[in-house]
């Protein structure tokens, strides 16, 4: 090899490749988007997010890599690809390689010089990349990111382009040049990014469900091309607090290093490979699938000599030029056949298809309880990963479509033939879009092949058809319209790939800064949502304006690529003259007609987004109420709600509703309340107030209805307050889609008292107007001892009240409320259904929907008629619920519990006081497997909110909602084993531990006493380690003491104005302690510290001694807190329970040993262990006792001796 | 009738490919000659609507075509200098294609017309080879057959025989022949001995523009009786090409055999004979007297 020669070759290819404007769109886009990340938006996720608390830096070596990796990933993979690529199928269409190769250029020093010389390029763009960087964090930061800053480290950076950036730009280079040369086409060559991103976005990098094996995890770790997974796994999945990743560097292991440099290995071989590839095609040993020409001649074939003689006249041929149809048909026909020759979409199915059945068999909702597969929620959860990769797959597609006659030197001959230019577009765009139909063919397939094994949901493709064809194809035919818009304007591939890249580039960045709205959503990204109960009932008014615009735009891109296309060559003369004004203002003109429809459907779309309840005008009224009332009211005295009385008619068809009622209120304070406040809803129309029966005007505060009572409210005092009142749920169009708690829709009915959507609220809504960007204000600090004398309700009012709600509807509708059926008539096609309170509630709400319904010992479940999949096991748990939890914490009061259906347009559920609402996503539709019996957990937990949440409402402040949320959980725990065995609550406890080591932030969490909820990762702390906490406890003081605890504290707070938190609770539960001193410290370290223990076992190992075996270990705990803990030895595997009471399960050869170790944070405890048998594995915390983190480390297997 | 108005292109640079063409082309075969780089293609291109002229007419039977290229296409049968065809379709499948995307109608319906096509270019054994594995010469064909489907009003062929062997060179020259008494057939070539066989008349374009439009006897019977062959060593070549306007020199054993131009009055060395003129002289003569890329005006006429 002549190392001139290479580098001249090396230098040549550099130039060309800096010289294109695809470089510089990538320099531009990394411009953007390192000044974007440099905001600190894009970090490590640790820390605390309050103010002053500490903050992950975008600098720290942690941040760095997973910038650098994301950035390489998302955007150099796409543009190193199609560099590479390209650079022989280039050299190839211009026809040079003859003469190339005909100098003493060798294929070696050919290949070789090309690779290099794309290397440098984009490698000289992943160091301008590094540059930038530094240069937005450290030379110009940005003001408001200044927290989020560390100090310069020039390591950071150089190590994450090393192990990160290098590793994968090589691989992508080397593969794709390898990929180009071999086949000597484009497209396969875009198949490599938009495989590797699927497959890493949708499946390396998410897929990582509890109980992996952990080598199996470590394998998929080593193939992750980005090292993302890795980098998750290894080091940030587990919260290692926010000074760890500030201060430590990426600590590398062996694993990774041996990956990147199978990673470059594998690139730099491709090169290879295709070099001597190339060698061969040259000295012809082999040959290349070529689109051009100058093929090797194929050994002539005998001439027929027999011509016709006679005249061409004699043919009778005439002309007549094909219409748009015809010229279509054949246009689509041939570049069919084209799409078809090609290997890609082949190569390509069997990937998706694999990526699209295990994300399909691996989705999961609430608690990540896996999901049953539902066609249409499955059609519209991979909507985004459809037009993400369907876009990419049309762009690389009809691009190359669009190039074939003139990379096959066609285009003269085609281009001067009578057929319709928008034949041939629309013909080229049409054939391709086999592609989506294929692809979304293949993900249908998934779905069905999931739903098979399932075996439960029907099949359909309804859903498909409706959600992928009505919502998805004009996204593709605007994105194909695009592409042959910008394919025409730019005049050649790598011009439209740059702004088709950039397009998609900016629309993520829109939608990750949470930018889309209606009017910008091209993609639908995330905006639409699927039920079951009512096919796009939910903002059907901005899905088809979004839609219409859509196709609108489509026409119009297409009318421009017709416009501007012209089959005749252009250069920059003649582009300039067609860019004069009048030339311009003339094409403008043209064109204008097909701008008319989007334009029309967007500005619809864009007043309807302004006026809606998302929109300016009610962002401003929001932000009205909290200015003009914050300081006046949010701690004002307010009086308490002894009675609701309320008529709500409802009209689903309409999403409309009538109210009128009477609330009777009561001063509970010890002095007289002057003025109260009651907040209504934003839309309400024809707002009427009473008071004790007489028209009263009160002050009208932006929504907040201040009264004043004349004679001020004396202590004990009531005042009936009536109010009538119309309106819309939702009230308009939303912002950006997506979600909707609260609805009037023709599927169903959900309204709380949460909200003043159906009734008012009494006194200040503390979160309305309040922007998390403008004027989010920090937490309340509390006191130490705040809890000391009454405590305000956590919510709702101080007391629990009566209610009687009527409701009315289309007869065909059930409609539920709290309390128990008064009366249930039907009249002139309307249903009345009056519900009363039989013990009182503290929140109430209305549920409607057209259900079956399934009666269990007092329960009811109403549901879909089509969604019966699990509701025998729900009716199963709330019995249990209603049977065991009045046994153990106290007796139900009510007379019925209900647990009703509603459209899966949010995912939640609630506990309102005998009408529990479940989302459809929750319970309806999860799947239940052998191991974990998610349908019960889910169930358990909301049933328990009737003790814990409304018999019990927890205190105002830090530490109360662990008695609502925590002890739901500790139920639930509690029920899975009353009802399913130990074995089952153990899986359901390791679930818990594994999301609460997931979701927790070390730096922020707080001690269970002062968890207040306004920290990132508190939810997972209410609920997880409060349950677990509880549990623990219970294990700790033993069952009867516990019971016996918690029907004391129930019975202490119930009903009272004091409300507790976990101080009050610990107070009671202390005199029920067998052992005070060992309540005093478990409770100490669960409830007033953070402290979690983390076992690893070391020096293990067994010795025979006479008959038996004995198993020495080293157990640390390398975590915080000391827990006592049981250590086993074991052989063979736990007996499952019998399936059913009668059966007897069946003898397995299982023996286990134990002692018991209380190891100190960072300490280790010897242990030993006797068995009568060799042991095969030790286990730290067999029976799951012990809230630990990683505890798939607390274990060690053991040889025989 | 194809009429050419004052036809400027200017690509970017700027480079003028087209200086004012001004050109009237009956029906029938018309030859347009001229060297490598003198404009030809691009007015194959512009006449062929592929390329817009910076400003000029053009006009086919009072259609004009710079404005309405699409009006051409139906009536336009196009081989051009460099083509290729779509490599896995056979080449029966992309005549048909060919032939659908033109509108072609033919009573015995295009798949017997595609075999009769492909028969006159003798290419009936290939019909169903995929195109890719056609010969540079089978390609050709192939794009001639195409471009006299479908009875086309103007034909303009570019540099058509080159690949193709002797045999079917002389078809193709029939072919054209042929076709060429009932409609306007543009050839354009810069092998002389192709104009001759085949075109009345042609023109001569250089640097942009039309030098001479004339028909090989006229241009032939201009040098008759004044054109001398002799040669003359290699070492007075330089000499004699001062003295006097050599038509060509041709290196042969060691001499140089030499035709010049001497019209009567011009004195003829000694050894030279008078020879008689072929097309090729006229046109290298006419090539020699050509006015530069600077000059203002052509020089219409022989």
């Amino acid at each position: 090899m002549n190392l001139s020669r290479l580098l001249h070759v090396a230098r040549t290819e550099w130039r060309h490749q800096v010289r294109r404007p695809l470089f510089w769109v990538l320099l531009a886009l990394l411009v953007f988007v390192t000044w974007g990340v440099s905001s600190g938006s894009v970090t490590i996720e640790s820390g605390s997010s309050e103010v002053g608390g500490k903050k992950a830096w975008v600098t720290s070596g942690f941040a760095v890599a997973q910038t650098v990796l994301l950035l390489t990933f998302l955007l150099f993979t796409f543009f190193v690809s199609v560099g590479a690529g390209m650079a022989v199928i280039s050299d190839d269409e211009a026809r040079v390689q003859p003469l190339l190769h005909t100098t003493p250029l060798t294929p070696a020093e050919y290949v070789w010089g090309k690779f290099l010389g794309v290397l440098g390029a984009y490698g000289m763009a992943l160091a301008a990349m590094m540059g930038l960087l530094i240069f937005f964090h450290h030379v110009v930061p940005s003001g408001a990111a200044a927290e989020f800053r560390g100090p310069f480290v020039l390591g950071h950076y150089v190590r994450a382009a090393v192990w990160f950036g290098v590793p994968l730009m090589v691989f992508m280079a080397g593969a794709a040049f390898g990929v180009g040369e071999r086949t000597r086409r484009a497209v396969p060559v875009y198949f490599l990014p938009v495989g590797l991103l699927f497959l890493c976005a949708f499946f390396l990098w998410s897929w990582s469900p509890g109980g992996l094996d952990p080598r199996v995890n470590r394998f998929l770790m080593a193939v992750d091309p980005g090292g993302f997974r890795w980098l998750t796994e290894t080091w940030t999945k587990v919260d290692r607090g926010v000074d760890f990743y500030n201060t430590q560097p990426v600590g590398l292991d062996a694993l990774f290093v041996v990956s990147r440099f199978a990673l470059m290995g594998l690139g730099l071989g491709a090169v290879a490979w295709s070099e001597r590839h190339f060698r061969r095609v040259l000295h012809g040993d082999v040959a290349v699938k070529r689109s051009g020409r100058d093929r090797v001649e194929p050994p002539p074939e005998q001439v027929a000599l027999s011509h016709a003689e006679a005249p061409l006249s004699a043919l009778g041929m005439g002309v007549k030029p094909p219409g748009f149809w015809a010229g279509l048909w054949t246009v689509t026909w041939a570049e069919a056949r084209g799409l078809l020759s090609q290997p890609g979409l082949y190569l390509f199915l069997p990937l998706l298809l694999f990526q699209m059945v295990s994300q399909a068999a691996t989705a999961t909702g609430p608690f990540d309880t896996e999901l049953l597969l539902v066609p249409g929620r499955f059609a519209v959860r991979s909507m985004n990963q459809a037009s993400v990769l369907v876009c990419l797959l049309l762009m690389f597609y009809v691009v190359e479509s669009l190039e074939r006659e003139q990379a096959c030197g066609f285009a003269p001959i085609h281009d001067a033939t009578p057929v319709r230019t928008l034949s041939v577009l629309l013909g080229k765009a049409l054939a391709n879009s086999l592609v989506a139909v294929v692809l979304l063919s293949a993900m249908a397939l998934a779905g069905t092949l999931v739903q098979v094994s399932q075996g439960t949901v029907p099949l359909s493709l309804t859903p498909y058809l409706l959600v992928w064809g009505l919502l998805l194809m004009p996204t593709f035919l605007l994105w194909t319209g695009f592409i042959l818009a910008a394919r025409s304007v730019t005049g050649g591939r790598f011009g439209t790939y740059a702004l088709a890249l950039g397009a998609l580039a900016l629309t993520g960045f829109a939608a990750v800064r949470g930018d889309l709205t209606w009017v910008t959503n091209w993609p639908l990204w995330d905006a639409v949502r699927w039920t079951d109960l009512g096919v796009f009932q939910m903002e059907r008014a901005a899905l088809v304006l979004n839609r219409v615009a859509a196709l609108g735009l489509a026409v119009f891109f297409t009318a421009l690529a017709v416009r501007w296309d012209g089959r005749r060559a252009r250069d920059s003369v003649t582009t300039l003259e067609a860019l004069k004004p009048s030339g311009w203002g003339r094409g403008a003109w043209r064109l204008a007609p097909y701008l008319a429809v989007p334009l029309v459907a967007l500005v619809a779309l864009g007043v309807r987004v302004g006026q809606g309840y998302q929109g300016a005008a009610a962002k401003l009224r929001a932000k009205q109420y909290w200015q003009k009332n914050l300081a006046t009211w949010k701690d004002a005295p307010q009086p308490a709600l002894v009675d609701v009385d309320l008529d709500v008619d409802l009209e689903p068809e309409a999403s409309a509703f009538h109210t009128r009622g009477t609330y009777t209120l009561v001063n509970r304070r010890a002095t007289p309340l002057s003025r109260f406040a009651l907040t209504g809803g934003d839309a309400w129309k024809d707002v009427r107030w009473t008071v004790e029966g007489q028209d009263a005007a009160p002050e009208d505060r932006a929504g907040l209805y201040v009264f004043t009572p004349s004679p001020p409210l004396s202590p004990g005092a009531t005042l009936k307050v009536g109010f009538e009142f119309h309106g819309h749920v939702p009230d308009g169009v939303s912002r950006e889609g997506g979600g909707l708690k609260e609805f009037i829709l023709p599927s169903g009915v959900v309204l709380t008292s949460f909200e003043p959507t159906f009734a008012p609220v009494v006194g200040y809504q503390e979160e309305r107007g309040v922007d998390p960007k403008e004027n989010r204000y920090e937490p309340r600090v509390y006191p130490d001892d705040f809890y000391v004398g009454p405590t305000e309700a956590g919510w709702g009012t101080a007391t629990p009240f009566t209610t009687r709600i009527r409701l009315s509807a289309p007869e065909a509708y059930t409609l539920n409320s709290v309390g128990v059926r008064d009366s249930d008539t039907v009249k002139d096609g309307r249903r009345t259904t009056v519900w009363r309170s039989d013990h009182p509630v503290s929140l109430f709400n209305i549920i409607a929907g057209k259900w079956d319904r399934v009666d269990g010992e007092g329960t009811v479940v109403f549901h879909h008629p089509a969604h019966g999949y699990n509701v025998r096991e729900m009716s199963r748990g709330l019995d249990g619920a209603r049977r065991y939890y009045s046994e153990w914490f106290h007796p139900y009061p009510w007379a019925e519990l209900k647990l009703s259906e509603f459209a899966g347009l949010d995912n939640y559920a609630q506990g309102f006081p005998t009408d529990i609402t479940f989302s459809e996503s929750i319970g309806f539709l999860t799947l239940t497997s052998p191991e974990v019996n998610a349908v019960l957990l889910v169930t358990a937990h909301e049933a328990a909110h009737q003790w814990w949440g409304n018999l019990l409402i927890p205190g105002k402040g830090p530490g109360g909602d662990v008695l609502s949320e925590g002890m739901s959980h500790y139920s639930a725990l509690k029920l899975i084993e009353q009802l399913d065995g130990p074995e089952a609550r153990r899986q359901a406890a390791r679930g818990m531990e594994t999301r609460y080591a997931k979701d927790r932030r070390v730096d922020g969490e707080q001690p269970l006493v002062k968890l207040d909820g306004s920290r990132e990762g508190d939810t997972v702390v209410f609920y997880e380690k409060g349950g677990w906490t509880f549990w623990m406890l219970e294990d700790l003081m033993g069952r009867p003491a516990m019971h016996a605890g918690l029907q004391a504290f129930l019975k202490r707070y119930m009903n009272d104005a004091d409300h507790p938190v976990l101080q009050d609770f610990l107070a009671v539960m202390r005199p029920f302690a067998p052992d005070a001193a060992a309540f005093d410290a478990f409770t100490r370290q669960a409830f007033f510290e953070v402290v979690v223990p983390e076992y690893r076992v070391t020096e293990a190992r067994v010795t025979k001694e006479g008959a038996g075996w004995v198993t020495t270990a080293t157990v640390t705990n390398v975590g915080t807190g000391r827990m006592p803990v049981e250590v086993a030895v074991m052989k063979g595997e736990r007996p499952a329970p019998p399936p059913t009471a009668t059966e007897t399960a069946p003898a397995a050869a299982f023996h286990e040993a134990r002692v018991r170790v209380e190891p100190l944070a960072g300490e280790g405890a010897r242990v030993t262990v006797r068995s009568d048998f060799a042991p095969e594995r030790l286990v730290v915390d067999p029976d799951v006792r012990v809230l630990q983190l990683r505890r798939e480390q607390a274990l060690a297997p053991l040889g025989t001796p | 009738m194809l009429s050419l108005r004052n036809l400027v292109k200017v690509y970017p640079g700027p480079v003028t490919a087209l200086r004012g063409v001004d050109l009237e082309v009956p029906r029938g075969m018309f030859g347009l000659l001229g060297p490598n780089g003198a404009g030809k293609s691009t007015l194959m291109k512009i006449l062929s609507g592929l390329l817009e002229p910076t400003s000029g007419e053009v006009t086919l039977d009072g259609l004009d075509l710079v404005r309405h290229p699409e009006a051409l296409r139906p009536h336009l049968g196009y081989l051009p200098q460099e083509f290729g065809f779509y490599p896995y379709l056979s080449g029966q499948d992309m005549l048909r294609y060919l032939l659908e995307l033109k509108g072609v109608t033919a009573p015995q319906g295009l798949k017997a017309l595609c075999a009769q096509l492909l028969e006159r270019v003798n290419l009936t054994f290939a019909a169903k080879r995929k195109v890719k594995e056609y010969s540079g010469g089978m390609r050709q064909r192939l794009g001639i057959a195409q471009a006299l489907a479908g009875n086309p009003r103007l034909i303009i062929v570019d540099e058509p025989t080159a690949g193709l062997d002797p045999e079917e060179r002389q078809r193709f020259y029939r072919l054209l022949a042929e076709i060429a008494h009932e409609r306007t057939v543009l050839l354009s070539t810069h092998i002389v001995e192709d104009v001759a066989m085949l075109c009345p008349r042609f023109a001569v374009i250089r640097h942009g523009r039309v030098v001479a439009i004339t028909s090989p006897s006229e241009a032939k019977a201009a040098l008759h009786d004044a054109l001398y062959e002799g040669t003359v060593p290699p070492a007075d070549m330089a000499g004699f090409q001062q003295a006097h306007r050599v038509t060509q020199a041709v290196l042969f054993e060691g001499r140089n055999r030499v035709r010049i131009h001497a019209p009567a009055g011009v004195p003829v060395p000694p050894g030279f004979e008078r020879t008689p003129p072929t097309l090729e002289d006229a046109y290298l003569l006419l090539m020699k007297d050509a006015p530069g890329p600077s000059a203002q005006a052509p020089v219409v006429g022989a």
